[in-house]
């Protein structure tokens, strides 16, 4: 064991000496920063903006009468069309239900920032994507791999402390995000309320939950999707030794998973594909693709593809011979 | 003789139906220098990556120290420092960084150990400087102080002096010399160049399509060719040409002032005496070993790729 730390020590040692490293963390620290001036200097970037004041209440019937009014039809030509004052909320029901419980909206502020980020976690997976796919390839690369398994260590430990620094960097970019986007939106936003109440749709259905553990549960989703991309990529690195190819491939079906699951829906096997599933938010905040998928389907669907890939890897990377290049 | 440290027992390799090393069997003993020598694609680099585990055995197995390598990889790498082909580290870490790196994958390895083969090599100024700026010099040290520093009991070094200057080679010849006299280490060294293997090895084992065709001992092989070419520098060498053609029944040749003849170790010190006594004047007087060459040309012959 002590043994196995030395090693994630090495592979951590090596991550961190190479200048690609600290410049993919920087640029995630300005993505963070350049979000929060943004948002800070053109308010018109906060589509969460609600109303705040004594008689929200008041304002957000209003808001709804004037959006019923909308639904109606194609305005009369010539007459002007009010301004939708809180275009956060424009789900009439969703306001029904606030003026109803008495959920006061809040004003946008740090975990509304939190929720934004979220979408910085593609961002996060780019990097890993980049990191797994060349934590074996670039061995062979430099030519290191042949140093590196004449040592009275298994290939599977080394794999496996391989893998666990892939694991370790996406933990640590995560922590960075989430921390530093804290920070950040707390200095420029404020923070409101750490108790306030968070409401959403699921499957159609109106729920509430407490800001801080919905912000949480979505991060640990979204990750979900990242740990795949990365196992995938780690896994073509160690079957095929090259990693512009695992970057290359990871990220086309990165990008493409969406529509190749749009393209093939019809087919009865569709819900089985990776991509079907790895969003798992949806299950949080959303509707599932298909009407059969629950969360226990996609978290068996997401394992098997899981467990395929670690076991390519290890058979790839324990049983072929290491030949000149 | 010192004890066997190495075995390989009938290795053999097949790859896509193609023997590519054909039933390797011989012993490395420790103190002793072991030259593999082979035309290009004769299969060494091959055995060599058999040796330390690289590629797995078709057939045999190599025993280090009296584990197998197939059977008990851990135990016998232990005993096992190498570099197969170049040098390679990784050249955004300084050297310092590299030999912590492989200093962490062997159990019981101390600062004072790395500070200690570093010395060993000479690096001790550039140390923390990064690798990608050292010379390949630099970096064949480097490599020699990572197999190093696990004290192994056998050396490894595939091509050693591939692409060093002749300062580098004299100098990676001198270490191997010193590891295998001081530290009773057993040293492995491949290279394709006969002249360097003798100049550094006790024993050459010579390679061919895979097929290990000889093992001579550096010393008996220098004994046993009785006839040698000696060149010789000295005026009048007009003098020389007539005092050589009546005293040899072999042609001699004559270039510029210099006389080159055949000649056995024995007939040496008479003629040149001999010469003395005429009164002339002697430069300087070579023995070329391309006798020697000439036996390992016939050994190995056309190195054919099948």
């Amino acid at each position: 064991m002590n043994n196995f730390i030395q090693l994630v020590r090495n592979e951590q040692m090596k991550l961190y000496s190479q200048i690609a490293t600290w410049i993919m963390l920087i640029i995630l620290g300005v993505l963070v920063i350049g979000f929060g001036v943004l948002m800070k200097v053109d308010n018109t970037m906060i589509s969460g903006e609600g109303p705040t004041g004594e008689n929200w209440k008041q304002e957000l019937q209003e808001q709804n009468t004037q959006l019923k009014e909308e639904q109606q039809g194609p305005l009369d030509p010539g007459e002007e069309r009010e301004e939708i004052k809180y275009p956060g909320y424009t789900d009439i029901e969703m306001n029904e239900y606030r003026i109803q419980n008495d959920i006061k909206p809040s004003g946008y502020d740090v975990w509304d920032f939190l929720q934004t980020n979220r979408s910085l976690i593609s961002i996060i997976s780019l990097f890993t994507i980049i990191v797994a796919a060349g934590m074996i390839a670039n061995e062979f690369k430099w030519g290191t791999i042949k140093l590196l398994l004449i040592r009275p260590i298994s290939r599977t430990k080394i794999l496996l402390s391989k893998y666990v620094s892939v694991l370790l960097f996406a933990g640590a970019m995560l922590v960075c995000l989430y921390v530093l986007s804290f920070i950040v939106g707390a200095a420029f936003f404020g923070i409101d309320s750490i108790s306030q109440t968070y409401l959403f749709r699921q499957a159609g259905e109106i729920q509430e939950a407490s800001i801080f553990q919905h912000t949480v549960s979505m991060y640990l989703l979204s990750s979900v999707n990242l740990l795949l991309m990365a196992t995938f990529a780690f896994m073509i690195s160690a079957v095929f030794r090259n990693s512009s190819l695992a970057i290359g491939v990871a990220i086309f079906l990165m990008m493409a998973g969406n529509s190749i699951v749009l393209f093939l829906m019809e087919k009865e096997w569709a819900k089985y594909i990776l991509f079907a599933n790895t969003d798992l938010t949806m299950y949080l905040e959303g509707t599932p693709m298909f009407n059969e998928q629950t969360l226990g389907f996609s978290a068996a669907v997401l394992f098997v593809y899981y467990v395929i890939f670690v076991i390519l890897a290890w058979v790839f990377f324990t049983k072929r011979d290491v030949a000149s290049n | 003789m010192s004890q066997s440290v190495m075995q390989l027992k009938n290795v053999s390799k097949t790859i896509k139906n193609k023997k590519i090393i054909k039933g390797l069997d011989f012993e490395i003993y420790s103190g002793e220098v072991f030259g593999f020598l082979g035309p290009n694609g004769a299969g060494k680099t091959t055995t060599i990556r058999m040796m330390v585990g690289l590629m797995d055995m078709t057939n045999g197995d190599v025993m280090i120290q009296g584990h197998s390598v197939n059977k008990d990889f851990k135990k016998a790498i232990r005993h096992v420092g190498g570099i197969v082909e170049n040098p390679e580290m990784y050249p955004f870490m300084s050297g310092w960084k590299n030999l912590v790196h492989y200093s962490r994958m062997i159990p019981g390895i101390k600062e004072e150990r790395i500070q200690e083969v570093i010395r060993l090599v000479g690096l001790e100024n550039r140390i923390k400087d990064k690798v990608g700026k050292y010379s390949l010099g630099m970096r064949q040290r480097l490599g020699i102080a990572q197999a190093l520093l696990h004290s192994p009991s056998i050396l490894i070094l595939d091509e050693p002096t591939n692409g060093l200057d002749p300062a580098g080679i004299r100098e990676v010849r001198a270490y191997i010399r010193r590891m295998a006299a001081e530290e009773d280490v057993a040293v492995i060294v491949s290279s394709h160049i006969l002249s360097e293997m003798e100049m550094m090895c006790d024993r050459i084992g010579i390679i061919k399509n895979g097929e290990l065709i000889s093992i001579q001992s550096v010393e008996d092989a220098l004994q046993q060719t009785d006839t040698r070419e000696v060149s010789l520098e000295a005026s009048p060498v007009d003098r020389v040409h007539e005092f050589l053609k009546q005293k040899l029944d072999s042609p001699v040749q004559l270039h510029s002032n210099t006389v080159t003849f055949s000649s056995t170790r024995e007939e040496i010190p008479g003629i040149i005496s001999g010469l003395v006594k005429e009164g002339v004047d002697i430069y300087s007087v070579n023995v070329n070993r391309s006798t020697l060459e000439d036996k390992f040309l016939d050994l190995i012959g056309e190195n054919s790729i099948e």
